[in-house]
């Protein structure tokens, strides 16, 4: 993705002569390696190699992006031709593809993954993606940018054999590529291989919850970070951050969205318009903090460094990264008996949020009900739902003393536009949500 | 590289068993709501390649933007490892060729900015406070060709005006926001009836009223219907459908379920000719979809129903214009007249669920109430659930209203009502 630096920056300059106006050159090679596995055998291999280029303007409000297929300095200067509303010759820029090869990385999940299957979670319908990106940005009056990630993401089906039958329950697991990430795999294929006792159905009705295991990452991905997002329509949490600088919730709670958190999945360490991103803090001492913003809707404070695209044919959106509770005090018995009646719940399967109205909900697969401060019975799927700042305002001052990486949270999609994504969080207990079964 | 090119190098790699694929696509989008506005102009190319290889045989699948990066990830895919899969029986070059379409003029133009238009279409339509959250509306074409082992060569242009709108009302300190999906003919625009059914799936939420009954008729609207047929289609898809379906007596003999992508393209992901595939008739299930493959494993020949959502996948079977047709259409104001007491479903507030192996399903909607064909008032939010069978068996009436809605894919369906559901 070779670039004439020096020729980008001049043009880029005469597209954004106000010191607000944006212009800059957006350029990606994505690589997926996608192999689906049952029953330990590999197979259906997939390989996408894609590359392409954006030129974006943006001036007083008025903002126009062009995309083109393609990298390097020909498909810059196409992307920026038909930026101008100049033709263009039909052919699509290409490239030499990149040297560096995925299979090298394939090769090394070939080797590792039928030995952790086999020994953890035999039976099974999963699909492994290994996506690598590299990006390069030009802004004008800005240096040019370079940033690249590499992925994992396994999601599909485990089958749990226990003496009352074969269960099948959804896996996933996301993670940056490189690091030490086999025993948080292997730690997520026995839970989720483990035999349980058969589910009852879950009652309908008002209950406390444990969002136990890193699974309050997703309740606070859903009822803050989307409504702190600087272009999302007005939510009762921003309506009433406006309203009164109070506590909105307990004082101990404190979350942040952090993109430098590398170790995770929704980590970066520059954003998509190429600034180096700094943690917000969503919610400090129970109170609202700042908002999400990209470039264009930074203000005078500047882009917290969360302008993120889905695609490069994609405009940058202010975006979610990385949702971030700081851990309490409380251990798991303490939280167990403060719960006293309700729901232990360690795993979120998906979430969704409506900001205008507050309203939220949570998929979950398996919950175990706690009765008189003790592990009972087993529960089946259900969801939970409320509205954000009724859900903010009960939850309990006692958050468990261990953050843990939500490691099921791994993609987000607002308005079709999917991003990776993920949290960590200790152990919260939340009063009064709503639950009625999955039927 | 040039499609010929590739084409060639394929039959070097696996020689009578390779697939090609090629999408060009330029399209214009407008943004507006919010204090936005931009324009958008993509010109974006796809390349997809699948090939059979080894003894037994197995499949590969590769994709690239351009040429160069479709060779390179065949070259990474070949050394990965692929399931035992036989080749199916490719298919050649259609006797009857596609007429070519009338050149749409409107593709090459940004789309209007109804933004003005759909604000003040929204404000008269709904007794709530609603704005206009965001409207896009996207104009474009693609150009598709297909190439075969076999001989095929196939290439069509297809033509896509779409677009997707929100709108937040707003009552006392409550508000909800609705968004909608819709095709726009670049001639004359619906923009009073995209206000209309965004203003009420915004405001009628906004009621405070629960289902006044437990049970009781169930009308849907188009849109709601639409999407609960687009939900089920998979049990259409492959050699073996769930059990429930078939019965003798899968579904009403009210209604006909058909999948016809014939007046939109001319033929599927794999370049088989698209054509009218009816699927249930006088209550039976008559007909199944097959793409490639599955119309290999099942020993049959594909139907024209390989979809490719993108050309980042493989093409799999799936619908790809199913809608539902009266036997006797009724227009919708006898429809709704005819209602002794239950619930008309007119736009949903959640996705459509469904466990076709469970034979269950789950709409949460909003709408109003009717008793004696009159409407008694808006309701909040409800929520219908069962088996799709009794659903499907269920069907009283069609309306003459057939309209299409994507979803992602064309579905369509006239208004329905549904003898007896039960609501909560």
């Amino acid at each position: 993705m070779e670039w004439d630096d020096a020729a980008l920056a001049r043009e880029l300059e005469s597209l954004a002569p106000g010191s607000d106006d944006v212009a800059d050159v957006f350029s990606e090679r994505l690589t997926e390696i996608s192999i689906a596995w049952r029953d330990g055998s590999p197979g259906d291999p997939r390989v996408c190699v894609e590359t392409g280029t954006a030129a974006r303007r943006r001036a007083r409000g008025d903002e126009r992006l062009a995309f083109v297929a393609g990298s390097g300095d020909a498909a810059a200067r196409a992307a920026l031709r038909a930026l101008r509303g100049e033709p263009s010759d039909d052919a699509p820029p290409a490239e030499a593809p990149s040297t560096e090869r995925g299979p090298a990385e394939a090769a090394r999940w070939m080797r590792r993954l039928p030995a952790l299957l086999a020994r953890h979670a035999p039976r099974h319908r999963l699909r492994l993606r290994l996506l690598r990106t590299e990006r390069r940005i030009a802004s004008a009056r800005r240096p040019v940018v370079e940033s690249a990630r590499r992925l994992v993401s396994i999601e599909g089906i485990v089958v749990s054999a226990s003496r009352l039958g074969d269960e099948e329950r959804p896996f996933s697991f996301h993670a940056p590529d490189g690091g030490e990430i086999a025993d948080a795999l292997k730690a997520a294929l026995v839970e989720a291989a483990a035999p349980r006792d058969r589910p009852i159905p879950v009652v309908a009705g008002e209950t406390d919850v444990v969002l136990a295991n890193g699974s309050a990452a997703v309740l606070f991905h859903e009822i803050l970070a989307h409504p702190l997002e600087a272009d999302a329509e007005r939510s009762p949490l921003t309506a009433s951050a406006s309203a009164s600088a109070g506590p909105i919730t307990v004082t101990d709670l404190d979350v942040r969205d952090d993109p430098r958190r590398l170790d995770l999945f929704g980590g970066y360490e520059r954003d998509d318009e190429g600034i180096a991103p700094r943690a917000v803090k969503l919610l400090l001492s129970g109170r609202v903090g700042a908002r999400i913003s990209d470039r264009s809707s930074g203000g005078r404070t500047g882009s917290s460094g969360h302008g993120r695209r889905a695609a490069a044919s994609e405009p940058p959106q202010p975006r979610s990264s990385n949702v971030v509770v700081a851990a309490g005090s409380a251990t798991s018995e303490e939280l167990v008996r403060r719960l006293g009646d309700g729901l232990w719940i360690d795993e979120i399967q998906s979430g969704s949020v409506e900001p205008a109205s507050g309203a939220f909900r949570l998929a979950f697969h398996r919950a175990r009900r706690v009765r008189r401060g003790r592990f009972t019975d087993e529960i089946g799927p259900g969801f939970l739902h409320g509205e954000m700042l009724a859900a903010l305002r009960r939850i309990e001052p006692v958050l468990g003393r261990e953050a843990h990486v939500c490691r099921t949270l791994g993609w987000c999609a607002r308005d079709g536009l999917v991003l990776p994504v993920q949290g960590e969080a200790p152990d919260v207990l939340v009063r009064g949500l709503s639950v009625r079964p999955a039927r | 590289m040039r499609f010929e090119d590739v084409a060639a190098l394929l039959e070097r790699r696996a020689a009578g068993r390779w697939e090609l694929y090629r999408k060009s696509a330029r399209t214009r989008e407008r943004d507006g709501g919010r204090g936005l506005s931009r324009i958008t102009h993509r010109a974006e190319e796809g390349w997809a390649a699948r090939w059979w290889d080894g003894s037994p045989a197995g499949m590969w699948f590769a994709a690239g933007s351009d040429a160069g990066g479709l060779a390179a990830a065949m070259d990474d895919a070949a050394r990965l490892p692929a399931a035992e899969e036989p080749p199916p029986d490719w298919p050649k070059n259609p006797a009857r060729k596609a007429a070519p379409p009338e050149p749409a003029e409107a593709a090459d133009a940004d789309p209007p900015d109804l933004a003005p238009a759909l604000s003040e279409a929204l404000a008269a339509a709904g007794s709530e406070r609603i704005a206009l959250g965001s409207l896009s509306l996207r104009a474009g074409e693609a150009r598709e060709r297909v190439a075969n082992a076999a001989g095929l060569d196939a290439a069509q242009t297809l033509f896509a005006f779409d677009g997707v709108a929100s709108a937040i009302a707003r009552r006392g300190g409550s508000a909800r926001a609705a968004r909608a999906a819709f095709r726009w003919d670049p001639a004359a625009p619906d923009v009073d009836g995209l206000a209309r059914r965004l203003a009420e799936a915004a405001s009628l939420p906004l009621s405070d009223r629960a289902s006044p009954f437990r049970t009781g008729q169930w009308l849907l609207s188009p849109p709601v219907a639409a999407a609960v047929l687009a939900a089920v289609s998979p049990a259409f898809c492959g050699e073996r459908g769930p059990s429930w379906l078939a019965r003798e007596e899968a579904a009403s003999r009210a209604v006909r379920i058909v999948d016809d992508a014939s007046p939109e393209s001319a033929f599927d992901g794999e370049g088989v000719p698209s054509r009218r595939m009816l699927l249930v008739e006088a209550g039976e299930v008559v007909a199944r979809l097959f793409d490639l493959r599955t119309g290999r494993a099942a020993g049959r020949r594909s139907t024209g129903h390989g979809v490719r959502p993108s050309f980042r996948v493989p093409p799999r079977c799936g619908a790809r214009r199913i809608f539902l047709e009266a036997s006797e259409p009724a227009a919708a104001a006898t429809l709704a007249a005819s209602v002794r007491r239950g619930l008309e479903a007119r736009a949903l507030t959640a996705p459509v669920r469904v466990d076709l192996a469970a034979d269950r399903y789950e709409v949460e909607f909003t709408g109003v109430s009717i008793v004696a064909g009159r409407e008694q008032g808006p309701l909040g939010g409800a929520r219908a659930s069962g088996r799709i069978s009794e659903l499907l068996r269920r069907i009283q009436a069609a309306g003459s209203d057939l309209a299409f809605f994507p979803l992602p894919f064309p579905a369509g369906s006239p208004t329905l009502l549904i003898e007896r559901t039960s609501f909560d």
